[in-house]
């Protein structure tokens, strides 16, 4: 199969979803209801992608707050800090890591396999990287931001072992922070290495938003089958780096720019993917948006996925892939 | 006697919905509900807060917390002329944004970024209060400047930062402080903060004049920054830690601020082994003169631990006074 479809892993919450967790947080409904309304919303977007023809799903991540303190909740050793800021009048709460990290027992694999129940198209498994969850936690408790990586890469590998045991065959470990340090990419490397160590399932890693003059010659490292890759909100400037240092990897390459509420026209989607294959081999070659779509209204992501589907179907009949 | 101050930013809102007032506005305000004027007003408030804060927690030397500024950068580019903002670019190895400043033309002051507001701040301070600029090496770092050659953008931005300490210095403020953290991420670049330091200070008049680098060491530069034309030198110790060996080897001529409670991390620091590092470096640096502070801003912790970091920085300079 050439250009398969997928998402980055997060869809915006319908306002009932939002409401019910704004209620739950003040104790005005219980878990039982807010479950309820999750997996609601969890439905209508597994039907939204099966209609729209994605090849690979994602689950939305709607029962998830943050992607950092979603883990940090759920596991032994963490807690969730007070509100800090990340910029102009948004805050949010980061991991605190006040012991040894442990998990209780599995922390995503009840709602995947829930989820993966819905459809018979694969659905992604969705971990936060061990150095992201690093590098975004306090840490009150190990001796070096390395010591605390592979202790979060110790847990996330039991995570992704379990998913694997349920059936995921493709499991995503998102690395936003990896450009954070880029004289800590060694490091990154080794962490996310213990994570997919002995997996068989297809292994991917997101990352998005840096200065990647350092981190190219990293991509080839980095123990994962495929690099997920913010492309648009760039210009796509990335893609005369790998004119000079080629992928040896799979690429999901982001052809829906997340940040701006202007909907992108097939035509500009399709010069996109176009401008992709003059790099990539078809079926090494992934179609998805930039990063995850919660930052959109429900109607603007819908809207962008549909383009982009509809966009890589042109270009194949075009091209006449299959 | 060894005195207390922070460096800059405060964490704007806590977790109690009485800490989240300044939130709430500005959210009220992007919807069209709130005036700007109810918006200042609000913010006013807070600025008073975060000063009592400071003060309450024993800080001789408190800022207004930076409680207007959307964010470092963007904050004084939006006075200047020849410069445009842009979208959201990420803040050293934070995970926190700036707004991207991009010079279109020759970089000028148009009207003051912080004077205005230093005015009122200083008006509920009780007391002395710093005023707080954005180094010229960092703004010309961290803009998006195509084909301009580094040296002249910094002479630019140098030329505009000093016109606004001008207006500090006209506004009442007597102790200023320039931020470049950006020179711990480019060393090599230090010659280019002696030209721009020299045209800042040829407008503080008689003010007191500090020169802050943080996220990150300056063990390799601590000569050249203490030969810099400043009043005292505040220095990362945290991140930096390299910088403490620096300091031992080569002492300082200038009184420092040091910067040794973690701003960037909930832990709690330990006043008795800090002060026991500080005192360490006595006969090589005027420690009499200098002052105690967090690493960084304290903006990236939660409001509650960043009290608690506010009361550490005061400690430690208890025991490291006792100690000399």
């Amino acid at each position: 199969m050439s250009l398969l479809t997928t998402s980055v892993g997060s869809f915006p919450k319908p306002g009932y979803l939002t409401k019910a967790r704004a209620q739950h947080s003040r104790d005005e409904i219980p878990d039982e209801a807010l479950r309820a309304l999750e997996e609601q919303a969890t439905k209508e977007w597994i039907a939204f992608q099966e209609d729209l023809g994605i090849d690979i799903l994602v689950d939305g991540e709607q029962y998830r707050g943050d992607m950092a303190t979603y883990f940090a909740e759920n596991l032994e050793g963490c807690e969730v800090s007070g509100l800090v800021r990340s910029y102009g009048n948004r805050y949010y709460k980061k991991p605190v890591v006040t012991g040894e990290l442990r998990r209780e027992g599995p922390i995503t694999v009840d709602w995947w396999r829930w989820a993966q129940g819905l459809t018979t198209r694969p659905l992604k498994g969705m971990l936060t990287g061990p150095y992201t969850m690093m590098d975004w936690s306090f840490n009150e408790h190990y001796a070096s931001r390395e010591d605390l990586a592979l202790a979060f890469a110790k847990v996330l590998h039991q995570e992704a072992k379990d998913l694997e045991a349920a059936g995921a065959r493709v499991i995503q470990i998102d690395e936003p922070a990896l450009s954070t340090r880029t004289d800590e990419l060694d490091l990154v490397v080794k962490a996310l290495g213990a994570v997919t160590r002995g997996l068989s399932a297809k292994t991917i890693t997101h990352t998005c938003y840096g200065d990647y003059d350092r981190v190219f010659p990293y991509f080839n490292k980095l123990p994962v089958d495929q690099i997920d890759l913010e492309m648009s909100n760039s210009g796509l400037d990335l893609l005369d780096r790998f004119r000079r240092d080629p992928l040896k990897k799979e690429i999901a390459f982001g052809v829906i720019d997340v940040h701006t509420h202007v909907v992108e026209t097939e035509p500009q989607v399709r010069e996109r993917i176009e401008r992709a294959l003059e790099f990539f081999a078809p079926d090494k070659l992934y179609v998805d948006p930039d990063c995850g779509l919660k930052t959109r209204t429900v109607e603007e992501a819908k809207e962008k996925l549909r383009v982009m589907v509809n966009a890589t179907r042109a270009v194949r009949e075009a091209r006449g892939l299959r | 006697m060894v005195s207390t101050t922070v460096v800059g930013s405060y964490p704007r809102i806590g977790d109690a919905p009485e800490e989240q007032a300044l939130r709430r506005a500005i959210a009220k305000f992007d919807e069209g509900v709130l005036t700007e004027k109810e918006l200042r007003k609000i913010e006013r408030s807070v600025v008073r807060e975060v000063i009592q804060e400071q003060r309450a927690a024993g800080i001789a030397l408190p800022t207004d917390g930076q409680v207007t500024w959307y964010d470092s950068q963007s904050h004084f580019a939006r006075h200047l002329s020849g410069v445009e903002v842009d979208g959201l670019v990420r803040y050293f190895d934070t995970n926190t944004y700036y707004r991207q400043p991009v010079v279109g033309g020759p970089v000028r002051w148009r009207e003051p970024s912080v004077a205005d507001e230093w005015r009122y701040a200083s008006s509920v301070a009780e007391g002395p209060l710093k005023a707080v600029v954005t180094g010229p090496y960092t703004l010309a770092s961290l803009a998006k400047a195509d084909g301009r050659p580094k040296p002249e953008l910094v002479g630019e931005f140098a030329d505009a930062i000093a016109k606004e300490v001008r207006a500090l210095r006209g506004a009442g403020a007597n102790r200023i402080q320039v931020d470049e953290p950006a020179i711990t991420r480019n060393p090599q670049d230090v010659a280019l903060l002696s030209p721009s330091l020299e045209t800042i200070a040829s407008e503080k008049g008689k003010a007191w004049l500090c020169l802050f680098t943080f996220f990150g060491d300056v063990a390799g530069i601590l000569d050249d920054l203490t030969a810099l034309p400043v009043d005292n030198l505040g220095l990362d110790l945290v991140q930096g830690d390299r910088t403490w060996k620096a300091l031992a080897g080569q002492g300082s001529r200038v009184p420092l601020t040091l910067g040794v409670i973690d701003a960037r991390n909930t832990r709690r620091d330990d006043p008795g082994r800090i002060a026991k590092a500080a005192v360490a470096l006595k006969g090589k640096v005027p420690l009499g003169e200098s002052y105690v502070s967090p690493s960084n801003g304290l903006e990236f912790l939660p409001r509650g631990k960043a009290r608690e970091k506010l009361r550490l920085v005061a400690d430690t300079a208890k025991l490291l006074e006792a100690g000399l």
